[in-house]
């Protein structure tokens, strides 16, 4: 049997259906933002979201309002929708998962000015390289988590103007620089088990910096801005999005959810991509039940839909075509939450909420090992979060992504010597 | 660049890997590295007749080349013995021939340069 990779008319019809679905996306954030703010109200918010730092947790529907938060995230969806599409990329799982993973940050810590810096330290690698940038756009999209070294370096200290802008710039695009051979190293520690890869890598370069920092007596702000009481708005907003993709969904893929079982057999370990495994309109339906779970997750916890928790919702869905579903994501909000009955936090706690969420990193081991490994990962996950946020001084966006790589090195290793399934 | 020898020899661990899990038992390997492009050949018995492992392994090949996907992640083929990788072995790869018989499987992988 040959096996052809040519990209044929069929393939390439279905990319534009891609695409077309997260311009959608991109603009619904857009419109949503001008629907409950003036457009007074969103250019004033928008200015103090780009000049404020970024450390965690800074909620951006605090910082500028509801408006501007969706606006900040809908337009930055839309610029790197459009960066991909002349890079000629293939819309595949991880694209939209990155995307979405854009759209969610964009609710607390990436904005419309700190993210290019980031972005220009990956462009120069490539060409220090000789490669083409394509070849790197994932390390960009998902790095541009180190973000608020730049805000914070800007907006924060109390350097001369001129210094603190250079200074920003420079780490930043020095963060980017370094990025891609990092990232692609450490991958192998946590064997794929962690799906924020990037977020492992950040948490360990963020270390680093933030140790050389503060030996020069820089020390990071901890912000806590966590709005409360949106829930009936942004929680319409949430369920009209997913339900819409469990419809489109639904229709495209003849009127069914035919075959949707077939993508709770994969582990969910990177590399998984359902797009080019199982197909888009059942990885739609996917993305569509995991946003449906994780959104009431939040609601039956009693906890606060901001632009944190959104931020959580948004890559869990996203993921939900990258490794991510109903099956081994469910074993990790239950880890989180058995942890919240037994230690000294509360399940709605802000910090915890994120970890439920975020800790979904963690659902390949679930998805390879058996639901309880996955509820004993979530568990231990809730403990080690809340702890290595200090090592970076919260700059790392993907501060989950940290904590998760770390239990995954240590958890994938013993799991396996003591319990070796064959694939 | 980087590390493409290493790269090719991640695609053969992975394949290795996934035929043993197929329960081979005598596998042999041909690399040829030509003016344009690799080509590695196996061949290998296999005594689990499971005609789902091999109908995974088409469908996991036939992903499309995808090197963006590739310079992220490559490092990760032929490091998992629980789980296969073969969707990454198929974004790096160009083209594959698979042959079976009733006791042996013969692939073809070419990545051109």
């Amino acid at each position: 049997m040959n096996i052809s990779k040519s990209i044929d008319a069929e393939k390439k019809k279905e990319n534009t259906i891609k695409v077309i679905m997260l311009v959608v996306f991109g603009f619904s954030l857009v419109i949503f933002g001008f629907l409950v703010d003036t457009p007074k109200v969103i250019i004033q918010g928008l200015y103090t979201i780009l000049t404020e730092p970024d450390t965690l947790i800074t909620d951006y529907i605090g910082v500028g309002g509801i408006g501007a938060a969706f606006v900040n995230s809908g337009i930055l969806t839309l610029i790197f929708i459009y960066i991909l599409c002349k890079l000629k990329i293939n819309f595949n799982g991880v694209t939209i998962a990155a995307l979405f993973l854009i759209a969610g940050f964009s609710f607390f810590g990436k904005n419309l000015l700190n993210v290019w810096f980031i972005i220009i330290g990956v462009y120069l690698y490539s060409k220090v390289q000789k490669e083409k940038f394509s070849k790197y756009i994932y390390m960009a999209l998902f790095g541009t988590a180190m973000a608020p070294f730049v805000t914070e370096i800007m907006f924060s200290t109390t350097l001369p103007f001129f210094i603190r802008v250079a200074l920003g710039t420079f780490v930043g695009i020095g963060i980017g620089f370094i990025l891609p051979p990092l990232s692609t190293y450490l991958v192998r520690v946590h064997q794929g088990f962690n799906l924020y890869n990037i977020g492992f890598t950040g948490g360990m370069i963020g270390t680093i910096i933030f140790s050389v920092f503060k030996s020069y007596g820089f020390l990071a702000n901890p912000r806590m801005i966590w709005t409360t009481g949106n829930n009936k708005i942004l929680g319409i907003y949430l369920h009209v999005i997913f339900l819409s993709m469990i419809g489109i969904g639904f229709y495209l893929n003849n009127k069914s959810f035919k075959n949707l079982k077939n993508i709770m057999k994969y582990s969910g370990r990177l590399v998984t991509d359902f797009v080019m495994l199982e197909g888009f309109p059942l990885t739609l339906i996917n993305m569509g039940i995991n946003g449906i779970v994780a959104t009431n997750y939040i609601l039956l916890v009693h906890g606060d839909l901001n632009g944190p928790t959104i931020g959580g919702i948004f890559t869990v869905a996203g993921f939900g075509a990258f490794g991510k579903h109903i099956k081994n994501i469910t074993p990790i909000f239950l880890g989180v939450f058995i942890g919240a009955l037994t230690k000294i936090w509360n399940i709605n706690d802000p910090a915890i909420l994120l970890a439920a969420l975020f800790g979904t990193a963690l659902a390949p081991i679930a998805g390879e090992f058996g639901w309880q490994y996955g509820v004993i990962a979530a568990f231990i996950h809730s403990s080690v979060v809340l702890n290595v946020g200090v090592l970076h001084g919260g700059l790392n966006l993907y501060n989950n992504g940290f904590a998760a790589g770390l239990v995954a090195a240590i958890l994938v290793p013993i799991i396996e010597a003591f319990r070796k399934d064959e694939m | 660049m980087k590390h493409n020898k290493r790269r090719i020899s991640k695609i053969v661990d992975e394949l290795v890997v996934y035929l043993f899990n197929m329960g081979a038992t005598d596998i042999n390997i041909n690399l040829k590295e030509k003016k344009d492009y690799y080509k590695i050949v196996l061949t290998s018995n296999y005594t689990v007749k499971d005609q789902e492992k091999i109908e995974k392994m088409i469908k996991y090949l036939k992903c499309g080349k995808q090197e963006e996907m590739e310079e992220y992640y490559w490092e990760l083929a032929g490091d998992c013995d629980v789980d296969t990788e073969l969707t990454l072995v198929g974004m790096m790869i160009d083209k594959a021939e698979i042959h079976t018989s009733e006791d042996t499987i013969k692939l073809v992988l070419y990545r051109y340069k």
